[in-house]
């Protein structure tokens, strides 16, 4: 049995900026390119944490890797788990029906199409019929943040937003430090309330 | 106003009684001996043992509960005077772990009649290969909601260090406060 | 009479979010709005720098229904539609379909000109690392756009070196204005017009390495390949923006025609040459056509903050003491501080010299200046961080962290390259000295090389 809550990215709406540079880094670290600047992207920018931004609140929203996930929960062909604390989509048997965009309460399920070499991916089977005939369908899979797993500094998103306005939550740790913080504070009201 | 149970610090001697006391009244089944219990242990209540500082924390029944308002599935609700989670709507998020100030609010396996929920669909891969993954829920003090003599951790504490704060508590303490401020003014 | 900068560098109000991370890299305060609303750029204000344009992170998502579609947008900015990368709120005006027509256009003879910065960056626009140096693919890839002529900045620049050099010494022995200041930034030239017009006097008189280039395209270009100056079409390509308004100021057509018909930016030549279909990293290395093709390293180094002031020293130095440098690497101007300040000893004269890199840092120095209190013979001015290899205008980095890794990796192949040169002062190009004795007799020099300044207040 295993207690250890699963991590998550969340974003302080009070210092965000909305200025996107999250979105952008995020979309970079996962497509798959080694390119640096503007000029090398081809495919078009696909984030997995969306900024939020009304005349009330201006944040990125992203997955909170759920301990019931409920995307997972609803997922009809078992394409969404837990590995390593971290709820992820294996891309290979997702079929793109959208059942976990309705499930997620937080809206950051995404469905995107798929890219390989700066190419949009087509189905083997599926075609669409347009005016112009039948043209091919391209792969269309579930997508959301997977606290960059594969990446070697840990989440992008957190290192580049200029306002340091995003912020790794270690639950257990939140949840010690503002018991210790609480207790601490206590001790004002103490004699104010008690004697 | 909502109740809720707050400990003296001054009293406090770190024993952990209260959380024991806590755990084993959530248990739903009865228990004489530690050695009984399989099921998760798990207490609503911290002890905070700081450098300036030892007592225990728990949930300040929030009337503007941060809690309530941050979750997504409206799973956390006003009841009788308390703030309560209903856990079969839960779906482990923490976004009100993040919420709560106070660290009061934890997310715990589910246990029912002493055995833990496994989920419908979601599976946890290890190297071992898949398994089940456990209903995780919110988790809190409830004031022992159902409990015969009230919370357990004012019942057990050694030292006496718990108030059960009702709202006549908090309005007593109020008006003599206001009442000492005024013969403070006028040199009494 | 100005030069509308309106439509050169734009705000797109649909993309941009208001964060102001743009206000924090101007250096004119010209960009105006309330946090949280799309801000808008004060044209009277505004350098041209692109600094703007570099930091900007609001970018047009594909799937956004809500907005403009891609295709108006990239018309409105004037972009090839081949182009795939991403949009973002704030951009410069584009000049690359205009190039384009101009290449297939055969009744005009184009010549081009690639500043120093664009070969330290233009590579990374194919993937390459940060920072590659690719002179040799960068003038093959030229050729195979079709242009008749590759020439190159650096040959001006080094020419530039010489008619400042002249410059410096005459009004250090003949009492004139001091300090002298560089004027081959626009951004930095434009500044001192609208804001301190009173010490425009300080300002070179030579004009920047482009337009010194194109106005002997169409002179002395035209007169080496036999063509009718009015057929020839001049092109620059820059790692700037603000070089698209230095080419348009009314006074640059010395030679009888615009001397610069259209500046691009290192984004848009790479953006032309994928547009062609060429592949620039299979690119054999090939060689700038002479005679004004031909540099040395000291005009290469103008890219970086403190290169014009070293490559300067180099020619000042063996021309006043008639010896050899003794090193000709001045590593004490070089360096990425905002204000650099040396004493540099030229045979019985201490030439005093200052480095600013980043337009913010010169106005401690205007002020000592009009105080009273500036003590320099010669100063460079840079509006951009550590000088040309940061422009508005070169490529632009994804994440800001391998920013600072793109600017080092540029300012450091800058001296590589420089290091490899068979020449590494500008008075020993021999096509300088060619053009000295050919063509450059006293009234040309003045009437091609030199220019006057515009009081913008």
């Amino acid at each position: 049995m295993n207690t250890k809550l699963n991590s998550f990215v969340v974003a302080d709406p009070r210092k965000c900026i909305g200025c996107k540079a999250c979105e952008l880094a995020c979309a970079v670290v996962h497509a798959d390119s080694d390119g640096k600047t503007v000029g090398t992207v081809e495919t078009p920018i696909m984030p997995r944490l969306f900024l939020v931004k009304t005349a009330e609140v201006t944040m990125p929203i992203q997955c909170r890797h759920c301990e019931d996930a409920p995307c997972a929960n609803a997922c009809p062909v078992d394409a969404i788990s837990q590995v390593d604390n971290k709820i992820l989509i294996n891309t290979e048997a997702c079929v793109g029906c959208k059942t976990c965009m309705m499930a997620c309460p937080f809206g950051a399920m995404d469905l995107v199409p798929k890219y390989k070499d700066g190419q949009v991916v087509t189905q083997n089977g599926l075609m669409s019929e347009t005016e112009d005939g039948l043209v091919e369908k391209e792969v269309m899979l579930a997508h959301k943040c997977d606290l960059c797993v594969d990446q070697p500094n840990g989440p992008a998103c957190i290192r580049v937003c200029p306002e340091k306005a995003l912020e790794l939550i270690v639950p257990k740790q939140v949840k010690r430090k503002r018991n210790v913080e609480a207790a601490t504070n206590f001790l004002d009201s103490v004699k104010n309330f008690f004697d | 106003m909502n109740t809720f149970v707050v400990a003296n610090p001054n009293k406090c001697i770190g024993c952990k009684a209260c959380e024991i006391a806590c755990a084993v009244a959530h248990l739903g089944t009865s228990v004489a001996t530690a050695g009984f219990i399989d099921a998760p242990f798990s207490p609503r209540i911290s002890l905070v043992r700081a450098e300036m500082v030892t007592m225990p924390i728990q949930c300040r029944q929030c009337d503007d509960a941060p809690c309530a308002n941050a979750c997504p599935v409206a799973a956390i609700v006003n009841q009788d005077n308390k703030i309560v989670v209903k856990p079969e709507l839960c779906i482990g998020c923490k976004t009100c772990i993040v919420a709560c100030p106070f660290g009061a609010i934890d997310v715990v396996p589910r246990c029912q009649n002493g055995k833990e929920q496994m989920q419908m669909s979601l599976n946890v891969i290890t190297k071992e290969g898949k398994e089940n993954k456990e209903v995780m829920v919110a988790h809190k003090c409830d004031l022992c909601a159902g409990r015969l003599g009230g919370p357990a951790c004012v019942e057990v504490c050694p030292g006496d260090a718990f108030t059960l704060v009702k709202p006549e508590v908090i309005n007593d303490s109020i008006k003599n406060k206001r009442l000492s401020s005024a013969l403070d003014i006028i040199g009494k | 009479m100005t030069v509308k900068t309106e439509g050169i560098i734009k705000i797109d109000k649909e993309l941009c979010t208001g964060c102001r991370r743009c206000t924090g890299v101007c250096p004119v305060d010209a960009i105006e709005g309330e946090k949280g609303q799309p801000q808008t750029i004060n044209v009277e204000r505004c350098v041209l720098c692109g600094q703007c344009v570099q930091i900007c992170s609001a970018y047009a998502s594909a799937f956004d229904e809500d907005i403009a579609p891609r295709e108006q947008k990239m018309e409105e900015r004037n972009m090839l539609p081949s182009v795939k990368e991403p949009l973002f709120a704030s951009y410069y005006t584009g000049h690359a379909p205009t190039v384009k027509k101009v290449l297939v256009n055969n009744s005009l003879f184009t010549m081009v000109q690639c500043a120093p910065a664009v070969r330290v960056a233009i590579a990374e626009e194919f993937g390459m690392p940060l920072g590659s140096l690719t002179p040799g693919k960068m003038a093959a890839a030229l050729k195979k756009l079709g242009f008749n002529r590759v020439y190159d900045t650096n040959f001006t620049a080094d020419l530039t070196i010489m008619e400042e050099g002249n410059e410096l010494i005459k009004r250090v022995t003949e009492g004139g204005v001091l300090p002298m200041f560089t004027s081959c930034c626009p951004a930095w030239v434009k500044f001192i017009e609208q804001d301190y017009p009173e010490l425009i006097p300080h300002l070179s008189s030579c004009k920047s390495p482009q337009q010194m280039a194109g106005a002997l395209f169409k002179t002395y270009g035209a007169q080496v390949d036999g063509v009718d100056a009015a057929k020839v079409y001049s092109v620059s390509v820059m790692p700037c923006v603000c070089k698209k308004f230095e080419c348009e100021r009314p006074e640059m057509k010395d030679s009888g025609y615009r001397d610069v018909d259209v500046a691009i930016t290192t984004r848009e030549l790479a953006q032309l040459i994928k547009d062609a279909g060429i592949d620039f990293n299979g690119l054999p290395e090939e060689e700038f056509d002479k005679p004004l093709g031909t540099y040395t390293g000291a005009g290469t180094i103008f890219g970086a903050t403190g290169g014009v002031m070293e490559a300067a020293l180099r020619t000042a130095y063996e021309l006043i003491t008639k010896q050899e440098i003794p090193d000709v690497n001045l590593k004490l101007v070089r360096g990425v501080e905002g204000v650099r300040t040396a004493d540099v000893k030229v045979g019985d004269l201490t030439l005093k010299v200052a480095v600013v890199a980043g337009l913010k840092n010169v106005i401690p120095v205007l002020e000592a200046i009009k105080a009273g209190k500036a003590d320099f013979h010669f100063i460079e001015v840079m509006t951009c961080p550590v000088g040309c290899v940061s422009g508005g205008g070169q490529p632009k980095v994804l994440i800001p962290d391998e920013q600072a890794n793109a600017y080092t990796n540029r300012t450091c192949n800058t001296y590589v390259h420089d290091e490899n040169m068979e020449y590494r002062k500008s008075h020993n190009n021999p096509e300088i000295k060619k053009i000295y004795e050919k063509f450059l007799v006293e009234d040309n020099i003045h009437h091609l090389l030199h220019t006057k300044y515009t009081p913008r207040r």
